[in-house]
């Protein structure tokens, strides 16, 4: 053959596509390889997200006040789906087949793989009909949830608080660990223990074929992660005491709040009207939901942290303690109560003529003409200080989000309202006996009940006592603050004999609380309303010395305090300490009855 | 007796091809292990069994024979490329196959072995000038009429790669870079213009440049660029006037990320399993994009994915390194031997092999569009393997004679 210097164009290309070949493998084998690696098991294993066990919660007698019970919740695998199958899936599960697409559409966002949930708490009917056609219908399957049970009569729903599924903008805000579908905690303790409740997810994988058949568990399980259990909470909350408050309520609007004065600990915390929280725990329709939000008695609101009202009489113990405290009056500082009070032109009545009274009877008998002069001599710094201090027009930083300041009024504030120099004051008069620009919450005025029962010690008020930590294995006691009330116990004492009178004494406002062997302090209100009926509060606390109950009542629209909420209060706290006390009488009998038997 | 051994067996190419092709079961047993298709591994094992038979025999028969016999062995296979149209076997759209009792044979397979013979034995007369219009004409005739029977199977790849193999054969044959320029530029103006208008005109312009630079016959040099332009535009014409989905499909051939879903699913996924393999790869028989058959028969076209997912960058290397020694050693074959007809069978027979692994491994990487040709000696499929076996056997035999003038 002719000597060919062709042959060495030939050795060149054979050597170029070898050089170009291995210059490939080397790029896709080597330097990609994290990201083809990826791809692969992307493609052949699928994370299965398991549920945790949402935590439990008990009250302060390890009653379990919210558990939890299965429920089924249809998903989606975008990769599977097919959209041939969305109409019929959509009259199963009777949503529109819009809503479907949508929810694969997000799906999909996130990944192909990854099934989504399509609808939540199914009901057996609907489960039935599923698994039925379920081959019919690729790429659909259902996942056991829990869902939220609530075993005692006490609803709590301002307190408990509901879980919902998670929005979108929650999602965005916290993303991470949610995926569309889950439930988060949107109110009350279970929004703000959220964190703790929810638990962890766990993750399973299995190994499927390019149909996407599930072939086994992906490296026998070794790689899979358990879910968690969500924490769970023990209350302060007592469920027999909360449904006794709750059904003192009933057919009323108003609130009960009941704090363990020893710790700040809360007893009850009923807001009425209220609502079931199980109808939120499934699925919610979207008809109740608008029900819920357009009803004009706002069942949602929780008038126990959230209203703003005058408190009436009941704030004159502020305005004493102010007096005393400062040395403004003593004991003996007289007022003739003529059964009304003049300022300029205005005369402001009381309901009764008192004649003569001192502080102590002034707050039995609640005289309204002893408190307005008593502000004009003690002014409103004082006035506001020893509010502020008594905590009012600041958040008592209960553990759960919702809840008001209050407002407080000082001379800024009415500076402001209506400009320097142009409130006189006549303004003042109203504030004396509670009524006017203050606004104070029952959660407020437990917190109040609960110093005056202290002598000054306050602690904040708090739901949860402690949080079971079932990995550690332990009970976290949650830290709450707690301070004591820059005011001298010889005024405590006397304040709290002021209150002693009010419930035990012929003449005393708050007759109503009075229980049988035990010795009730408290305080009536009477808040006057441009809109209607007066509303009623109490505040009170028992036993009178060391005591473990204290309790705030609002009643809207309802009239005298003395009548309207001081019986509520008093059946709140006998409800509490009669159970304690028939609590301990029992262990005193098992007592007897084991000393017998070692006899 | 060793030293003839030693002279007259090419050891060389029979290591690599039975290196290679026991690679390919390897490659056979794992990628059909788990998919309900291990029989053909062992139909697989029967082939290659023929196929050593078929070898030696093509290494054994006296190369004046065949290359007496070479334009009988193109008629019988024509006959046989006909008769498939008549009575063939369809699977998957083409009728490629002859079914004779259990097996089914592929003539067109065979036909590019005989097609390559009847090419040398005519090019490899005293007097043939590849850059006159009659030879060259001739020789193509050769290949366009297999290429139109395959064409009418329909079989778009084996049509290719006759069509292909043709510019190695005549540039080695003989004839001028001015004549391959003047064939191959209207094919390059085309695929460049499917790519769009600026690689179109760098494409026309280095074939301009190359024309002028050769300095050849101007007349025919006008004829071949006016061509070439002539088929570039009416491609980008007819790319523009078909259908949308159409020219979803010719974007997808040449880019496979377009549809991930469709034509482009065997390419991702092909690249995902070799990519994933790393170094060392996942290990035998453990590749998942292999074992949960991710690439839809895999054990055919996409065979180089396994030793590239199971064995990693280690094995697609070897495989990859084997060939091009295999075809460094057919254009040895055909620079060193004596007779011209020898020479052009050899530098057929090793072109077509390049060809093959090209496309093939191309494609499995992701450089090349998705032509489905099989990978010589590691594809399933018996008659790819036992007209590889062939072709390895004649490049051996060429060796063995290749001081005869």
């Amino acid at each position: 053959m002719e000597e060919f210097g062709r042959k060495y164009l030939y050795y060149s290309i054979i050597s170029i596509v070898f050089l170009v070949f291995t210059t490939r493998l080397y790029q896709l084998q080597l330097i990609y390889r994290e990201e083809f690696g990826r791809k692969s098991e992307e493609n052949s294993i699928r994370t299965i997200a398991r549920e945790p066990v949402r935590g439990y919660i008990y009250d302060r007698n390890g009653i379990l006040v919210v558990d939890n019970g299965p429920s089924y919740t249809v998903t989606i695998t975008p990769s599977e789906f097919d959209s041939e199958s969305t109409p019929f899936l959509a009259s199963i599960l009777e949503v529109t087949p819009e809503f479907i697409h949508e929810r694969v559409q997000k799906g999909n966002l996130y990944s192909r793989f990854v099934p989504v949930k399509i609808k939540r708490d199914l009901d057996f009917r609907t489960l039935a009909v599923i698994e039925e056609y379920r081959y019919q219908l690729p790429g659909i399957d259902y996942q056991i949830e829990s869902k939220r049970y609530y075993a005692t009569p006490a609803r709590a729903s301002h307190l408990l608080g509901y879980t919902k599924e998670i929005s979108d903008r929650q999602l965005a805000e916290f993303g991470g660990a949610y995926r569309q579908g889950d439930v988060i905690g949107s109110t009350g303790i279970e929004a703000s223990y959220e964190r703790v409740l929810r638990g962890q997810k766990g993750y399973e994988f299995i190994t499927v074929n390019a149909q996407g058949k599930t072939i086994g568990s992906f490296e026998d399980g070794k790689r899979d992660i358990r879910s968690e259990e969500g924490f769970d909470l023990y209350l302060a909350l007592d469920s027999h005491v909360q449904a006794v408050a709750e059904s003192s309520l009933t057919g009323k609007r108003g609130a009960v709040v009941a704090i363990d004065p020893t710790n700040g600990g809360i007893i009850a915390l009923a807001s009425k009207p209220d609502y079931d929280l199980s109808i939120f725990s499934g699925v919610t329709p979207p008809e109740v939901w608008n029900e819920m939000n357009s009803d004009t008695t706002h069942p949602l609101f929780n008038r126990a942290t959230m209203t703003k009202y005058p408190p009436g009489s009941t704030y004159k113990i502020v305005l004493a303690a102010a007096a005393l405290e400062e040395g403004i009056i003593d004991t003996n500082w007289t007022v003739n109560c003529s059964g009304e009070f003049r300022i300029g032109n205005k005369i402001h009545k009381d309901l009764h003529v008192h004649g003569p009274v001192a502080v102590i009877e002034a707050i039995k008998v609640s005289c309204n003409v002893f408190f307005y002069q008593l502000i004009l001599k003690t002014g409103l710094e004082h006035w506001t200080n020893y509010g502020a201090e008594f905590g009012f027009g600041h958040r008592t930083g209960i553990d759960i989000t919702e809840e008001t300041s209050g407002i407080l009024p000082s001379s800024d504030y009415f500076d402001t309202l209506y400009g320097k120099g142009k409130w006189t004051e006549g303004y003042l008069v109203n504030l004396a006996i509670g009524q006017g620009e203050l606004g104070v919450s029952p959660l407020q005025m437990a917190s109040y009940a609960m110093v005056l029962a202290n002598k000054g010690r306050f602690y904040q008020p708090h739901a949860v006592d402690s949080v079971w930590n079932n990995r550690a294995k332990r009970a976290d006691r949650v830290e709450h603050a707690e301070r004591q009330l820059k005011i001298s116990d010889h005024t405590w004492d006397l304040l709290r004999e002021g209150m002693f009178h009010v419930v035990n004494s012929p003449g005393g406002t708050g007759r109503a609380a009075r229980i049988t062997d035990i010795t009730v302090g408290g305080k009536t209100g009477t808040a006057q309303n441009p809109h209607g009926e007066d509303h009623a509060w109490f505040v009170g606390f028992a036993p009178f010395e060391n005591a473990r109950i204290a309790v705030a009542v609002l009643v809207e629209n309802a009239g005298f305090g003395g009548t309207a909420a001081a019986p509520i209060g008093r059946r709140v706290m006998e409800t509490y300490l009669k159970a304690d006390s028939h609590k301990s009488r029992l262990q005193e009998e098992m007592k007897t009855v084991t000393a017998r038997a070692d006899l | 007796m060793e030293s003839y051994l030693r002279d007259q067996v090419d050891w060389k190419i029979l290591l690599i091809t039975l290196t290679l092709v026991g690679l390919g079961l390897i490659s056979i047993y794992s990628a059909t292990y788990d998919a309900g298709a291990s029989e053909n591994f062992y139909k697989q094992i029967v082939f290659t069994g023929i196929g050593l038979f078929a070898m030696v025999g093509v290494m054994l028969i006296p190369f004046r024979t065949l290359q007496l016999l070479s334009y009988v062995l193109y008629a019988i296979s024509l006959v046989l490329l006909a008769g498939v149209l008549l009575g063939g076997k369809t699977v998957s759209g083409s009728t490629s196959w002859f079914t004779v009792g259990p097996v089914s044979v592929q003539p067109s397979e065979f036909v590019k072995l005989t097609t390559i013979l009847a090419i040398a034995s005519f090019l490899s007369s005293s007097n043939v000038d590849l850059d006159r219009f009659k030879y060259l004409a001739g020789t193509f005739a050769f290949a366009l009429v297999p290429v139109l029977l395959i064409l009418l199977q329909p079989d778009l790849g084996t049509a290719i790669v006759y069509l292909l193999m043709l510019i190695p054969i005549i540039y080695w044959a003989g004839a001028s870079g001015f004549t391959v320029i003047a064939i191959v530029s209207p094919a390059f103006a085309a695929v460049a213009a499917l790519f769009g208008l600026t690689p179109f005109l760098i494409t026309i312009a280095l074939i301009l440049a190359a024309f002028w630079v050769s300095k050849r016959n101007r007349f025919i040099a006008a004829i071949a660029f006016s061509a070439t332009v002539l088929i570039g535009v009416s491609v980008q014409y007819i790319y523009q006037s078909v259908p949308t989905y159409h020219q979803r499909r010719i974007d997808a051939f040449l880019d496979p990320h377009t549809d991930p879903l469709g034509a482009g699913y065997n390419v991702i996924q092909s690249t995902v399993a070799i990519g994933s393999g790393g170094l060392w790869g996942k290990g035998y028989l453990q590749g998942t994009q292999t074992q949960l058959n991710f690439i839809p028969e895999q054990w055919t076209d996409f065979i180089f994915c396994v030793p590239g997912e199971e064995f990693g960058f280690a094995g697609a290397f070897l495989v990859l390194l084997l060939l091009n020694l295999l075809l460094f050693r057919g254009v040895r074959i055909a620079s060193t031997v004596k007779n011209r007809y020898a020479s052009i069978a050899a530098i057929g027979v090793t072109v077509v092999l390049g060809i093959h692994m090209v496309i093939n491994i191309g494609m499995s990487v992701g450089l090349l569009p998705v032509i489905g040709i099989p990978l010589p000696f590691l594809s399933y499929g018996g008659s790819a393997l036992i007209s590889n076996m062939m072709m390895a056997g004649l490049l051996m035999n060429l060796y063995a004679n290749r001081k005869e003038y």
